[in-house]
């Protein structure tokens, strides 16, 4: 190995290592410092007496996310005497899906997801069914839980 | 490493026009005073890319700028080490620059054919006091705020259209959150665009002239 040879080897190696360092540092630097935990708040959504005796009752609420005011709706479910509360987040790609009462389905109107009334996936993308939201019937009112 | 770069050389034909240049022999008498400008250019790219880094998390908004200057500092991995690392090539910038003029002078390398290149250089210069100038002001506290207040303040001066001028800079009559987004506008967009185009003038200059042989 001549002298040109070896010292445009180390030259390379250098700015090899430079590059990667660089690369290194971009990425730590980027990667959020801290991911806060979210945990679940419960929010009052309907008055004990409002509540459905039978089918979905579509329910909006908001919320706040730092300095964020976030208005969104769930639907309460009462069901074969069962009371549970569904979230309007489609499991395919986050759309908010309709209660649809003529076909007693909900339908995405993103991709053509289906769900029946329990929240089973009936058709198209979706993977999973619905996700049920914890509730809780405190002093009167009907609650809901979120992560925020 | 060096087979792929030679498969993306032979379709993106980069390597063979350069070759001429970068295997030129050089004049008698080059030194290391002719790295000065190399210098500064590699602060340059310093500055682009720690620049490119602040500007994930800097918020040019009046209410917002300071306190997001502070977590870069405080809470962001690293953030101390980048914004003190575009802080320090900011301020070498401007070393090294005048001293690679400084070389050029001593050398008399503005002479023909080089005198549009020693204008070229000249602007890259103003262009980094003004791009030194607008990103002093960004971190927002008191210090940023009476610097830019008294530069401004410097244009008023001007005979006849001074204080258009001031307002203009200002986009007022005073330094308020609108003169904070023109700064931050021409300290990431404008003054680095400027900037590139002035560099690559005076680096095509370098390449067709070649450099001057000394004394
Ligand atoms: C010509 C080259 C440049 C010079 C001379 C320069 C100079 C400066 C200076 C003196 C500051 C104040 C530093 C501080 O107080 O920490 C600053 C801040 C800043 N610069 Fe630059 N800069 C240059 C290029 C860039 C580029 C290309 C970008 C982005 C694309 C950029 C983005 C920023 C940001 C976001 C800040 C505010 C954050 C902070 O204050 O730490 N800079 N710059
Ligand atoms: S998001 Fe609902 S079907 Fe794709």
């Amino acid at each position: 190995m001549n002298r040109r040879r070896f010292l445009s080897g180390v030259i390379k190696l250098f700015f090899l290592l430079l590059t990667v360092a660089s690369g290194l540092i971009a990425l730590v630097y980027t990667y959020p410092a801290r991911i806060r935990k979210l945990k679940t708040v419960y929010i009052p959504v309907l008055d004990e007496e409002d509540i459905p005796r039978r089918g979905v009752k579509t329910v909006t609420y908001t919320y706040r996310r730092g300095e964020h005011i976030i208005s969104t709706r769930a639907f309460v479910v009462n069901h074969r005497g069962s009371l549970y509360v569904l979230s309007p987040v489609c499991t395919h790609l986050g759309c908010l899906v309709n209660w649809h009462r003529k076909k007693q389905q909900f339908l995405c109107p993103c991709h053509g997801g289906r769900y029946d009334i329990e929240g089973r996936v009936l058709g198209g993308p979706p993977p999973k069914p619905l996700t049920r939201l914890p509730l809780k019937i405190q002093k009167g009112k009907l609650k809901i839980g979120i992560k925020v | 490493m060096g087979r792929i770069f030679d498969w993306i050389d032979e379709r993106f034909r980069v390597k063979d026009p350069h070759r001429r240049f970068l295997q030129r022999p050089l004049p008698e008498g080059v030194n290391y005073l002719y790295c000065l400008g190399g210098v500064a250019f590699t602060l340059i790219i310093i500055l682009l890319l720690t620049g490119l880094l602040l500007s994930l998390y800097y918020v040019p908004s009046e209410k917002e700028a300071y306190q997001s200057v502070l977590r870069i500092t405080r809470e962001v991995r690293l953030g101390r080490f980048v914004r003190s690392l575009h802080r320090w090539s900011a301020n070498l910038l401007i070393v090294f620059i005048i001293l690679h003029t400084l070389r050029v002078i001593i050398h008399r390398a503005y002479r023909a054919p080089r005198e549009l290149n020693w204008v070229a250089g000249s602007l890259t210069l103003v262009v980094a006091f003004f791009s030194g100038f607008t990103g002093y002001l960004l971190p927002w506290d008191q210090k940023a705020y009476w610097a830019t207040e008294v530069g401004t303040s410097m244009a008023a001066t001007v005979p006849g259209i001074g204080r258009q001028l001031l307002y203009l800079l200002r986009g007022g009559p005073e330094v308020t959150g609108t003169t904070l987004i023109r700064f931050y506008s021409l300290h990431v967009l404008w003054l680095p665009l400027v900037m590139a185009l002035l560099l690559w003038a005076h680096f095509h200059m370098v390449k067709r002239q070649g450099i001057s042989g000394g004394l």
